[in-house]
């Protein structure tokens, strides 16, 4: 609904600009939706035509299985992201701006360094002989190495890293506008540190934490490289089964109809983020 | 000696070399409607905020009924407080911001209602119940904020230039409702303030800070008429200072000499003065008269600017050194006076003139 909105205010704003718009309407056609319509196609094509593909995916145990971990993953990773940026949003929000901009930095860095690198780093880190699991043998606190790579830790922590930027950058800007003598305000009032918390300083920031948590689900829905690298076999995900279906298997169709599944999935995602958010925004501003 | 209801005791607080508040001690009885008044940097936001809880003095206490409150975080302090900037809950409803405090206090729903009926009908926003913060005007959201202040009856409440970010009209507005809301609950209020007619109409007493210590405290009228201190006289009303030479005192009643030579006599000494000492005297606008009265002292000036304000007249006048002087007589006079441009003799009762030493600071610099 919102959206309809706004294409009529967008049309009746500009009547006659549309021919200004047309090549950035060709650019985002012949290389977004042209490919994801070919994709369709091809689902519902390949290697006859008819749903077979989708009914293969959905009537397969093991393809809902791997459906299901790729929700669980992407679950799990976006909580401990939200609950591990949030402090950190908190700190970089109302230290002092020069340091600051100098701890953006290094997240900033962080995000332009490869990503097999990180996760290379990550698997020398997390492996059985690895630096961490000797730390704490040597430390004796434990005796046999933690399982911490090849399964859902070992996802989590490698995505975790990799997605923080993304959840950090969105709420340090909703918590910035958050006044802080708003939270004095809140303690003279008689409320406890957790109280002020938990009744003022989480729903206002509410907004930031779903614009980056719906982002870095999405984003986890997808992704390859990390779970390829760091997860197990028992816990593949969909990006690695889509990998397998057309690189070992070569069946597009199978892969073209478990990437549009997962398309699908996204945007309804979006839709209702849209719908809670801006329903939430309407009535602020009322 | 009885027990002060808040009492301030050698309050200090330093940040690094910086020392925000030297030394500050007061008592202030239940009810009472005390302004901290002061140019900005002169440590009385830092004193108030160390009765919050938000700093932690260096030394000193605060005592509220004789038990220090220092220990006590800011939560449990159980203090009303209203801030500069406006510091409602903008995800909750005018309703919802008064029960805040309540609702933390885990009180029961009927009592909630009633209690955030009664602010509301307090600070005339009954019908303003449902609205969030931001559908509010700048005056009203303050209101809203004196509501949840005092909705959980707190036993002091503090307020931090609550008027500063409003334009004069709703400033006067608002004032009218604190004097009226002060005198319904009773509450005790210490108000924070840099302009000194907010404090003059508000308080029952001003403490007059000036670099971290309390310069004078006392009523309005006493700060007015009787200042300690130069500075008291510079900051509250306005004022003459004349540069003037001391030659005597006898039996509290000073003579000096004017930067112009003419000599003064019958002025009230506000201290020791050494025969020859650098003065100022210090001479309200509205003290002088344009008519000889008996026992009067005269200057002779020159008039250089007339105005007309309505209920007075103010005149731009230059003393014989050179000094411009601003005079502002009653209307009456004014009315039967011509106050020509030129030069002529102004007057003034001596006993109602204040003799500083010159080198104390007043922010205004006189030339000898």
């Amino acid at each position: 609904m919102s959206v309809e909105a706004q294409q009529g205010i967008a049309t009746s704003r500009i009547p006659s600009g549309l021919g200004g718009l047309l090549p950035a309407l060709i650019l985002v056609g012949l290389f977004f939706v042209v490919p994801v319509l070919a994709l369709l196609l091809r689902s519902v094509t390949d290697p006859a035509p008819g749903l077979q593909n989708y009914a293969a995916l959905l009537g397969d145990g093991t393809y809902v299985r791997v459906f299901f971990n790729t929700f669980v993953v992407a679950f799990v990773v976006t909580v401990v992201t939200v609950l591990v940026a949030f402090p950190v949003a908190w700190m970089l929000a109302i230290m002092p701006p020069a340091l600051a901009s100098i701890l953006f930095g290094i997240i900033i860095l962080s995000m332009w360094t490869n990503l097999l690198t990180r996760t290379y780093a990550w698997m020398v880190l997390l492996q059985r002989t690895g630096v961490i699991n000797r730390a704490l043998m040597g430390a004796g606190i434990i005796d046999q190495p933690l399982p911490l790579i090849n399964n859902l830790t070992g996802v989590t922590i490698g995505m975790v890293y990799i997605m923080l930027p993304f959840m950090i950058l969105p709420l340090v800007g909703t918590l910035r506008a958050i006044d802080p003598m708003t939270l004095r305000a809140a303690a003279l009032c008689g409320a406890s540190p957790l109280a002020a918390f938990r009744r003022i300083l989480l729903p206002l920031s509410l907004p930031g934490i779903a614009a980056g948590g719906l982002m870095v689900f999405v984003m986890s829905l997808g992704y390859f490289v990390t779970p390829a690298l760091l997860g197990g076999t028992s816990n593949m995900m969909l990006a690695e089964m889509i990998a397998q279906m057309i690189q070992s298997l070569l069946n597009w169709g199978l892969g073209s109809a478990a990437a549009f599944i997962l398309l699908v999935v996204t945007m309804a995602l979006y839709a209702l983020q849209l719908r809670l958010v801006g329903s939430k925004r309407a009535s602020v501003g009322a | 000696m009885t027990q002060a209801f808040l009492s301030i005791r050698n309050l200090r607080k330093t940040f690094g070399a910086f020392t925000a508040v030297h030394d500050v001690t007061l008592d202030i009885p239940k009810g009472e409607f005390l302004t901290f008044l002061g140019p900005s940097g002169s440590g009385k936001s830092t004193t108030l905020y160390a009765i919050a809880g938000f700093q932690d003095p260096t030394s000193g206490d605060v005592l509220l009924q004789g038990k220090s409150l220092l220990s006590v975080p800011s939560h449990k302090r159980n203090i009303g407080m209203v801030f500069q900037r406006y510091t409602l809950f903008p995800h909750l409803s005018v309703a919802e911001n008064v029960a805040f405090p309540l609702r933390v206090r885990r009180r029961p729903e009927t009592e909630v209602r009633r209690k955030v009926a009664d602010m509301l009908s307090l600070v005339r926003l009954e019908s303003f119940a449902e609205r969030l913060p931001a559908a509010l005007s700048g005056g009203q959201q303050q209101r809203v904020a004196l509501a949840r202040a005092l909705a959980y009856d707190p036993p002091i409440l503090l307020m931090d230039e609550p008027l500063s970010a409003l334009d004069k009209k709703l400033r006067e507005e608002i004032q009218a409702e604190i004097r009226r809301i002060h005198r319904e609950t009773g509450v005790t209020i210490l108000y924070v303030t840099h302009d000194q007619e907010e404090a003059l109409h508000l308080s029952d007493r001003i403490a007059l800070f000036r670099d971290g210590r309390i310069e004078q405290i006392g009523t309005g009228e006493d700060l007015y008429l009787r200042p300690a201190t130069d500075f008291v006289a510079g900051f509250i009303g306005n004022s003459n200072f004349l540069a003037a030479e001391h030659l005597e005192t006898v039996g509290g009643a000073s003579t000096i000499r004017l930067a112009d030579g003419a000599l003064v006599s019958g002025i009230n000494a506000n201290g020791n003065f050494a025969p020859g000492q650098k003065t100022k005297l210090m001479i309200r606008p509205e003290a002088f008269r344009l008519e000889r009265s008996p026992n009067n002292a005269e200057l002779s000036v020159e008039i250089v600017d007339v105005a007309f304000y309505g209920e007075r007249r103010r005149i731009v006048a230059r003393t014989g050194a050179g000094q411009e002087i601003d005079i502002r007589p009653t209307s009456s006079a004014a009315a039967t006076h011509d106050a020509s441009l030129g030069g002529r003799q102004i007057f003034f009762d001596p006993a109602g003139a204040f003799l500083f030493p010159a080198s104390s600071k007043t922010g205004k610099e006189l030339s000898y």
